[in-house]
């Protein structure tokens, strides 16, 4: 070594006596958010197979709320569409008397649950197949050759939308018992049903999101942890030559956000695969139903919403990382 | 007037034990002094208070006024900034090069790159080293990660330098060298403090030494001067 040679990059002393920051802080910062940013973007790109595990955990467990949110979003649109419908038809035996197709109706008249009560008697309902039957010469032809009329007096019973299926199932039941009734039909009672199994699938699962988003912080928390673990002696001499708090936990923050980010990618895609998938059978099932039905629900601000929740998670485990490994490790 | 101060620190470790017991001294802006005294005497400990890596269990130490214990995480990072460490076992981080690991100190304070690289050419060229930027440290022998380490605690200019045995691994002849270099550096205004046992290469600097034994601080002596031994 020679002699003299601190001279030449000793160069002026500082003239900075007090240990503060001083001057051109949001440059410096910005500075470092790139370079932060793009060793990011390496650590990252070093080990994808373990980030894209990670990213996919943390898909799945953003994509089952998302999907419930989805559906319960449809099955709400779906029951309005219905509204009004839900209900049933009481049909009166050929042979009923006069006076049971009364006692009928005043029996329907005195029923709390029934909201309204439409008759249609043979002649009426006679008229309305005709009517609908107008495009089918053969079906025209078949009707006018019958000699009496073969279709019975009915009532079309809607019922109280706050009615649960299981008072609908019991008034049907009565209904059906009382003298000249052929046959009582519960109308939309698949939807009803439907709608009981939906609020089942909602309870569970909203219990099995919260058990997998927790999963998912878990996650991300474990893969900062190793990442902090794998730069222990990095940070331990940063924190030594002066890196703030700040810089030292950026880098996990950073990892914790593109891992959040990155799931909430996972998650969209994951929704998009299965809506995607279940549309063409649901679409099929609905026009059996005589129902039309397109999938809503999957809006921008759903979109949204995921990568927020996502980076959420990302930061969260990343945060829950920090303060148990970095901030015990290092003396800051 | 002082610039570093020790206010009667002690400093006690979690099993009961002393680092450190009722210690007190001044040192003076631009001096060079010793620490020395048998392993376990507190010399790192007297370090590691200085770099504001431990804190005294009592007293207070004091630098250019400021009491490290109440810089707090706010603005101990930017009083690290104007030290210079120099560790026993080098501190280097072996998946980066010599370049790198002597231009960490001033990425931290986010330097333009081309003045990066003029100072870490600098600080290199200082240690004899110019010639091993783009290598790893594990390409290098233990004296050469010395002055690495050596390299990385001056390059940022720093207004302290403090070094634990930063001769423990190399021969006289590198030793002397890297002494040379802290006289330089202190001729320049740094205040320097290294903790070293080597007696013999410690006498031949002609600069104040402070011999610490059990924690306490027991002799506080001057050094005849190098040049003064010799007329």
């Amino acid at each position: 070594m020679s002699a003299n040679k601190a001279d030449t990059m000793h160069g002026a002393k500082s003239s900075q006596s007090k240990w503060q920051p001083k001057g051109g802080r949001t440059r410096a910062w910005l500075a470092d958010h790139r370079r932060v940013a793009s060793e990011t973007t390496l650590f990252i790109s070093q080990r994808i197979v373990s980030s894209f595990l990670v990213w996919l955990m943390i898909g799945v467990a953003l994509a089952l709320p998302g999907l419930l949110w989805v559906l319960q979003s449809n099955m709400h649109s779906l029951s309005q569409q219905w509204q009004g419908s839900t209900g049933l038809t009481v049909y009166m035996a050929l042979e009923a008397s006069e006076q049971s197709i009364a006692d009928m109706a005043a029996t329907l008249q005195r029923e709390p649950a029934v909201a309204a009560v439409q008759p249609t008697t043979p002649q009426q309902a006679l008229e309305e197949l005709l009517a609908q039957s107008a495009d089918s010469q053969f079906l025209q032809q078949a009707i006018a050759e019958v000699e009496t009329n073969p279709l019975p007096t009915s009532f079309a019973v809607a019922l109280d939308s706050t009615q649960p299926f299981l008072a609908l199932e019991t008034l049907s039941r009565r209904l059906a018992a009382q003298a000249g009734v052929d046959e009582v039909v519960i109308e939309s009672t698949w939807l009803e049903r439907l709608r009981d199994l939906s609020r089942l699938a909602n309870r569970g699962g909203s219990a099995l999101s919260a058990m997998l988003l927790v999963a998912a912080v878990l996650v991300t928390f474990a893969a900062i942890r190793l990442a902090i673990d794998a730069r222990l002696a990095e940070l331990r001499v940063l924190a030594l030559i002066g890196a703030t708090r700040s810089q030292l936990r950026r880098p996990f923050l950073y990892f914790g956000s593109a891992y959040g980010l990155g799931g909430g990618i996972m998650a969209i895609v994951l929704m998009a695969v299965f809506l995607n998938e279940i549309e063409a059978p649901l679409e099929s099932l609905l026009i059996s139903y005589r129902n039309t039905l397109v999938l809503g629900g999957f809006t921008p601000q759903m979109v949204l919403t995921v990568l927020v929740a996502g980076w959420s998670l990302g930061v969260g485990g990343a945060l829950i990382a920090l303060s148990q490994r970095l901030e015990a490790q290092i003396a800051t | 007037m002082s610039f570093l101060q020790l206010q009667r620190v002690t400093r006690r470790f979690d099993n009961g034990s002393e680092g450190l017991s009722d210690v007190s001294l001044d040192i003076e802006q631009g001096s060079m002094v010793f620490l020395t005294g048998h392993s376990g005497a507190g010399k790192s400990t007297l370090l590691k208070l200085l770099i504001g890596a431990q804190m005294p269990t009592s007293g207070r130490v004091v630098v250019d006024g400021s009491d490290i214990a109440q810089l707090g995480p706010g603005a101990l990072p930017w009083y690290r900034r104007q030290l210079g460490i120099v560790l026993q076992d080098h501190n280097l981080l072996n998946d980066r090069t010599v370049f790198d690991n002597v231009a960490l100190p001033l990425r931290v304070t986010h330097l333009a790159a081309k003045e990066i690289a003029r100072r870490v050419r600098g600080a290199l060229a200082t240690v004899d080293l110019s010639d091993r930027g783009h290598l790893y440290p594990r390409h290098l022998s233990t004296g050469e990660q010395q002055r690495v380490g050596i390299a990385r605690a001056v390059v940022n200019r720093p207004q302290i330098i403090l070094a634990d045995e930063p001769t423990g691994n190399l021969d006289p002849y590198l030793s002397r060298q890297v002494m040379a270099l802290f006289h330089q550096f202190k001729d320049l205004g740094s205040t320097v403090l290294v903790a070293s046992h080597d007696i013999d290469l410690i006498k031949d600097q002609g600069c104040r030494i402070l011999h610490l034994s059990q924690g306490a601080l027991v002799q506080d002596t001057q050094a005849p001067s190098a040049t003064a031994e010799q007329t």
